[in-house]
């Protein structure tokens, strides 16, 4: 049984590093990058035979690239600027003209990844305020705030906040003084609804942002050029783009036709109007009649019974995904923690080095933990699968070896004067006893893996996180309760359903 | 039958024996008590006997079959053992208790059933159905009475017993004790108590053996103890206690 799992998991792992017949499209997790991902891949099952894989909602540049560089997945959308200063960790600012080339040629000198010409627009980062702030009436150029801003509040993404290019050098450029309990780091898509509520004065955006428009904010201008230009760009592991030159052919059709105007304008249809990211893309090469096919999309505005149909199929998707990262992980942790546990109560000088690490384990954050599984596993339903294993090895072993561990050792004792084998005892006495805890284990084990397997929709892996982290990342609150609450409902029933089996398999001698 | 030669039980090399070359001999269907005070000897000397602990030289018979060269499992099944507070199994209930090692065994259900039948009655608890309950519904004494019942449940010719009532009451430990001697009239068994309790030995015991320190100070009956006591150290174990 174990095996054949395996082998399956193995098999999809790696069917698409043989077989050419399929692409894997991945894009990050922000509106742009969403609906640049589904363009391209719209384009593909327009004029080719291809089967389209969307890996969508990545956790981070880093994760995308990563993904990119292990062939996880074969292509996605990336900006210039993103490339030459974080990836390449670059400084000096250039024209953007040169900064592409700069990019490009190193791409491929150092991992064999292309990047095609750019879209058109540029999407740098911006400084954004409220129009109706009167302390900003007269600000429009950034220099304008130089030591000006100890009181006032900032928030900026994580990544911002991180990167060569991002806070440290844009504050020092500027002088800007910001107290340092005025600085928040935030998800990007909670940073509008912070500066709408006016908890922030300042915030760190995309500026083709959609939301910009739609949270009726103004943009400060980098009159000093400290942003480096940031041009998209579809980039191409160097396989597929080997392995597949009509997908070359295909890019081509989207370079240079995407205005700044055009992708704010899309972005807000997603943003304020809760279209589809697919439905924008759609709508966008029909305009420009890059496309023949013909397809239809539910409205997002209709009734929540409408909406619920309308997303009947990718809920029952996400809810097998996540079912299947669920209680395929919780399987076999189950099996091999209560090996693991009974092994430690035998050998205790084992346990002593086993829980400090298992307890470190639990440590480390769920993300932390997915980023230092990507480079050995890639993305997708494996590391998850592993990140998972992981973080419900300690309830599951500690309940195990602690039940085991705490049974009265005359009543062992007894057993074995009575004449029980060490594999009867094991058996007949100390399993059974040890029942509750280890039960008790395993419910606070599905609880922690139902929970942190919304996660695994930043590396790619599905489940119910993928409308949650969509839902964030878009502002759209219908979109993260999709996600939300069936994973509420899941680790309700599991906990429920293992109760009862918890009732079943405990003797009644022993309950209280 | 129960034999031992020379028996001798170190658990370090340092510290002196726990049990320190003893030998005595409890003839078939007799009753023999060990008793002493606490860190004696008296349990592990048991516990060898049951192999549960493994003797560091000397040799033990039992029906004139040397523990030497027998599997401690197959050797633990021949003997009945019954342990302080009965050593039932919580999660099993009375029957399933009596029956464990029969079931292991894999022993026809309906002769199990029989004979758990004939046991319930020598153990005195057939009046209500005591089968279906589980051990934390019952009194102390009547665990005690279920945890005899397995030890006969094989109908092995000897009986161990580590401190079997010394958690009871002094009223249900009477009555018990008269249940004991009554079943071994009945069944002739050779049974091995270890107690500290010198009334306890004095009542039940054909042959009383006393050790401290790991030795055997002296063994013989009732009679012998009480009239002969074999120095001061034994006369004021007996008086200090019977006194009480």
């Amino acid at each position: 049984m174990i095996k054949i799992v395996i082998i399956i998991l193995l098999g999809q792992f790696s069917l698409n590093g043989i077989c050419r017949d399929k692409i894997v499209i991945g894009s990050k997790n922000f509106t742009e990058s969403f609906i640049l991902a589904q363009m391209l891949a719209l384009l593909i099952e327009d004029s080719t035979n291809l089967k389209v894989e969307k890996k969508l909602g990545l956790g981070g540049t880093k994760v995308a690239f990563d993904a990119l560089k292990n062939g996880a997945i074969d292509v996605y959308p990336d900006y210039s600027g993103t490339g030459y200063s974080m990836i390449l960790k670059k400084k000096e600012i250039l024209s953007p003209v040169d900064t592409y080339q700069i990019v490009k040629k190193e791409f491929t000198e150092k991992w064999g990844i292309n990047w095609s010409k750019s879209l058109g627009f540029n999407n740098t980062y911006a400084l954004a305020v409220r129009k109706n702030d009167a302390r900003f009436e007269k600000i429009k150029k950034i220099s304008q705030l130089s030591n000006k801003v100890e009181k006032l509040k900032y928030a900026a993404p994580h990544e911002f906040m991180e990167r060569q290019d991002g806070h440290r050098g844009f504050s020092q450029s500027y002088s800007l003084n910001f107290a340092s309990n005025n600085i928040t780091a935030m998800q990007s898509g909670l940073m509008y609804s912070a500066i709408e509520d006016a908890n922030v004065d300042l915030i760190i955006v995309y500026s083709t942002d959609g939301r910009i428009k739609n949270f009726n904010l103004k943009l400060l201008e980098d009159d000093k050029s400290f942003f480096p230009p940031y041009q998209v760009s579809y980039l191409v592991g160097k396989k597929v783009y080997d392995d597949i030159p009509a997908l070359r052919k295909i890019i081509s059709k989207l370079e240079g036709v995407i205005s700044e105007k055009e992708m704010i304008n899309m972005n807000y249809q997603v943003d304020f109007y809760k279209k589809s990211p697919r439905q924008v893309a759609y709508e966008f090469l029909k305009k420009k009649q890059l496309i023949d096919l013909d397809f239809k999309f539910a409205n997002n505005t209709d009734g929540l019974f409408a909406y619920l149909k309308s997303k009947k199929q990718y809920l029952v998707k996400i809810l097998k995904e996540h079912l299947i990262l669920s209680f395929g992980t919780l399987f076999f942790s189950f099996i091999i923690s209560i090996l693991v546990g009974i092994l430690l109560t035998r050998y205790k000088y084992l346990a002593k080095i086993t829980f400090p690490f298992i307890n470190t384990i639990q440590t480390i954050p769920s993300l932390a933990l997915l980023g230092f599984l990507i480079p050995i596993f890639g993305i997708g339903t494996i590391p998850a699968i592993v990140a998972l294993f992981l973080y419900s090895l300690l309830p599951l072993i500690r309940n195990t070896y602690v039940g085991i561990q705490s049974i009265d050792k005359d009543l062992i004792e007894a057993a074995r004067g009575v004449g029980l084998t060490n594999f009867q005892i094991l058996k007949l006495v100390e399993i059974p006893l040890a029942l509750p805890v280890i039960f008790a284990g395993l419910r606070t084990a599905s609880v922690i893996v139902i929970g942190t397997a919304t996660l695994a929709a930043l590396i790619g892996a599905g489940g119910l996180g993928d409308p949650i982290f969509r839902g964030v990342a878009t502002v759209d609150s219908k979109l993260i309760l999709l996600g939300a609450i069936p994973a509420a409902l899941l680790a309700i029933i599991s906990d429920k359903v293992f109760a009862l089996i918890e009732s079943r398999c405990v003797s009644d001698g022993i309950k209280n | 039958m129960i034999k031992v030669n020379n028996l001798t039980k170190s658990f370090s090399q340092t510290k002196k024996p726990a049990v320190d070359d003893i030998s005595f001999e409890v003839e078939s269907g007799k009753i023999a008590c060990i008793i002493g005070t606490s860190g004696c000897g008296k349990t592990t000397t048991l516990k060898m006997i049951n192999k549960l602990v493994t003797p560091t030289s000397g040799d033990i018979y039992v029906n004139s079959l040397s523990c030497l060269g027998h599997d401690d499992v197959q050797w633990r099944r021949s003997i009945g053992y019954v342990v302080q507070k009965a050593g039932l199994l919580p999660h099993l209930n009375v029957f399933d208790n009596i029956s464990l090692l029969a079931n292991i065994k894999k022993r026809d259900k309906k002769q199990i059933k029989e004979r758990i039948t004939y046991l319930m009655n020598i153990i005195n608890m057939q009046d209500i159905d005591f089968l279906e309950r589980y051990p934390k519904e019952l009194s102390g004494g009547q665990q005690q009475r279920v945890g005899i019942a397995r030890a006969l449940m094989e109908n092995p010719s000897v009986l161990l017993m580590d401190e079997p009532f010394g958690a009871l009451d002094p009223i249900t430990r009477g009555s018990l004790h008269e249940e004991l001697l009554n079943l071994n009239r009945e069944l002739k068994k050779t049974i091995l108590i270890v107690t500290h309790d010198i009334s306890e030995a004095f009542k039940l015991g054909d042959q009383i053996i006393l050790m401290d320190n790991g030795k055997i100070i002296q063994s013989g009956s009732a009679d012998d103890f009480r009239d002969r006591p074999v120095n001061l150290m034994v006369k004021n174990f007996i008086q200090g206690q019977l006194n009480d």
